[in-house]
């Protein structure tokens, strides 16, 4: 069952076209990389679904019914930055988050207070907060009530690399737990540890979405070496099978077609035509590279 | 409803600047009044003939039952004091980002502006009962006529609140449309306090139009008449101007149903 469906979601600023008629489906239980670069239309995206923006065009359905003020206090979400009351604590913050989504109790904002870190700092004043802190609150708001879905724009914003790390670990667990996340993020290394599906948006298309595996291994790569490089790519430029060639540093990445490389096959080809490999292995592609190649960057 | 008026409790009950002008104004109310009661008794208290005539002229506007008329006059001239804290509760929002955030946790954008309206009563309702505990006050200190009645004029108590509540109403939607704090304050003080007083004299004395009446703040102004020993200066006016506050009346409801309707409106229209 879909969590999410998007249907021919368009959206302008003037002239501007920041999302171009977009749909896919999230489905339930995953962790969900909305990925982009700058400008892409993520952020639009993510509040087009939860109703701070409004579509020129298309819908979107939460577990098959259209938007709506009773589907979102049922979602944790953190938008972008942290919005809150300046001159309140963090507990009379929370306070306001409760009352509005009815999700969580006392107890429930000193355990997410505790599990962000921020229980310390509870009674003193948003203002007085670190960017890092500010983050750890909008994350404990989004936790408040343990929802079933959480909605999260970059959220390791502003955090160090133990913040990052302990909201890496977070999101594992709640995944472990059948929590549906939905992320945008810029740190395509963290999407790639965290997240089982992607979407790849690009001046508000859609460029691909699916399970990361599946987004990933569009191609095998198989990256070998020799003594001489030259002589290696000379050779392999008669390989055929469609392969494409290119070279990285000492290495030569042969990118074939998803399920026909066989280092056996290119191992004795190399052999075959004089060549003695020194480097064979199967390469399994980044995301990082994946989402250059996919974004032309 | 009850949990909205309660979440924005929460918003409101730890505000420095909520409190702060809650006490300048708690401050103002009467303190202004007692400096016009000071003037009074400073030229009645004189033993000269003019100090004696102007006492005979105008009587006490001070005692009952013409104290509530007065000082709903006289304090309804500072009600851009409350106005500022209804200005920074829909500014803040903005500034904050929190409006989204509210509509982000699960607020419909109706709720969103319920909540605001129900700030603009709750203030509307204090400042009325400041002003009606101010009013009480002076009535009973500057009443030597044991056979005064006392309540006579006891209905200023709705006119003044109908007015607090529309001219804070305008407030909000000045904060509402400009967002920036400052701006918002600067644009609304401006205008109440320069732009629409000069317009609506210099069309009605130069240019003999009274369509000023119908200006956004002077519509509500013209439900708290002068008190009554101005009347004694032109008695035609002070007449017509007491015979006008019904029709203003039903003007000021019709304003605040347009000025709410078109809050709601915007709001629910733009993005966040």
């Amino acid at each position: 069952m879909s969590v999410l469906t998007l249907q021919n979601i368009s959206k302008s600023y003037g002239k501007i076209q920041a999302l171009n008629n977009l749909s896919f489906d999230i489905p339930q239980g995953c962790v969900f990389g909305v990925l982009g670069p700058n400008g892409s239309g993520k952020t639009t995206l993510l509040s087009i679904i939860l109703d701070v923006l409004k579509a020129d065009a298309g819908n979107f359905l939460w577990f098959g019914s259209p938007g709506s003020p009773e589907q979102r206090k049922k979602i944790g979400s953190l938008l972008e930055t942290p919005n809150f009351y300046h001159y309140l604590s963090a507990v009379n913050n929370l306070k306001i988050t409760h009352t509005i989504s009815g999700r969580g109790n006392m107890a429930g904002i000193d355990g997410v207070l505790q599990k962000v870190k921020l229980f310390e700092r509870k009674d003193s004043r948003f203002s007085t907060y670190s960017l890092g802190m500010k983050q750890r609150l909008a994350i404990a708001a989004a936790l408040l009530g343990d929802p079933q879905v959480l909605v999260l724009d970059e959220p390791t914003n502003g955090l160090d690399p133990v913040g990052i790390a302990e909201i890496r670990e977070l999101i594992i667990e709640l995944s472990k737990k059948g929590h549906t996340i939905i992320m945008a993020s810029h740190l395509l290394d963290e999407v790639e540890k965290v997240c089982t599906h992607v979407a790849i948006i690009k001046r508000g298309q859609l460029i691909t979405t699916g399970p990361v595996e599946d987004v990933l291994a569009a191609e095998d790569t198989v990256e070998i070496s020799a003594a001489s490089l030259d002589a290696l790519a000379t050779a392999m430029n008669s390989y055929g099978k469609g392969s494409k060639l290119v070279k990285d540093g000492i290495y030569l990445q042969v990118s074939l077609p998803k399920g026909s490389a066989s280092l056996d096959d290119i191992n004795n080809y190399c052999f075959n035509k004089g060549i003695v490999l020194n480097h064979l292995v199967f390469k399994k592609k980044r995301l990082e590279a994946k989402f250059f190649e996919l974004t032309n960057n | 409803m009850f949990n909205i008026a309660r979440t924005e409790w929460l918003k409101i009950k730890k505000y420095p600047a909520f409190w702060w002008v809650m006490g300048i104004t708690a401050l103002t109310y009467p303190g202004i009044n007692y400096m016009f009661i000071g003037i009074y008794n400073n030229i009645t208290e004189q033993q000269s003939s003019s100090g004696q005539i102007v006492k005979a002229l105008i009587g006490n506007p001070f005692s009952f039952p013409e104290a509530w008329r007065t000082v709903a006059y006289i304090s309804s001239l500072f009600v851009f004091i409350p106005a500022i804290v209804i200005i920074l509760l829909i500014t803040n929002e903005y500034n904050y980002k929190t409006n989204r955030q509210n509509i982000i946790d699960g607020w419909s954008r109706t709720e969103f502006m319920i909540g605001k309206l129900i700030d603009v009563l709750i203030l509307s309702a204090i400042v009325t009962a400041l002003y009606a505990v101010v009013a009480l006050v002076i009535g009973i200190v500057n009443t030597t006529n044991a056979e005064a009645d006392k309540w006579k004029l006891v209905y200023y108590i709705g006119l003044f609140s109908l007015q607090t509540f529309s001219q804070l109403s305008i407030a909000f939607m000045v904060g509402l449309l400009i967002r920036k704090s400052f701006i918002a304050l600067a644009v609304f003080a401006f205008y109440f306090i320069m732009v629409e007083p000069i317009s609506v004299n210099l069309l009605k004395y130069k240019y003999k139009n009274e369509i000023g009446e119908f200006f956004p703040l002077e519509i509500s102004h013209r439900l708290l008449p002068k008190p009554a020993f101005i009347g004694r200066i032109n008695e035609e006016a002070y007449q017509a101007s007491l015979k006008a506050v019904n029709a203003h009346i039903f003007y000021t409801l019709i304003l605040v149903l347009i000025t709410w309707a078109f809050c709601f409106w915007i709001n629910n229209r733009r993005d966040l």
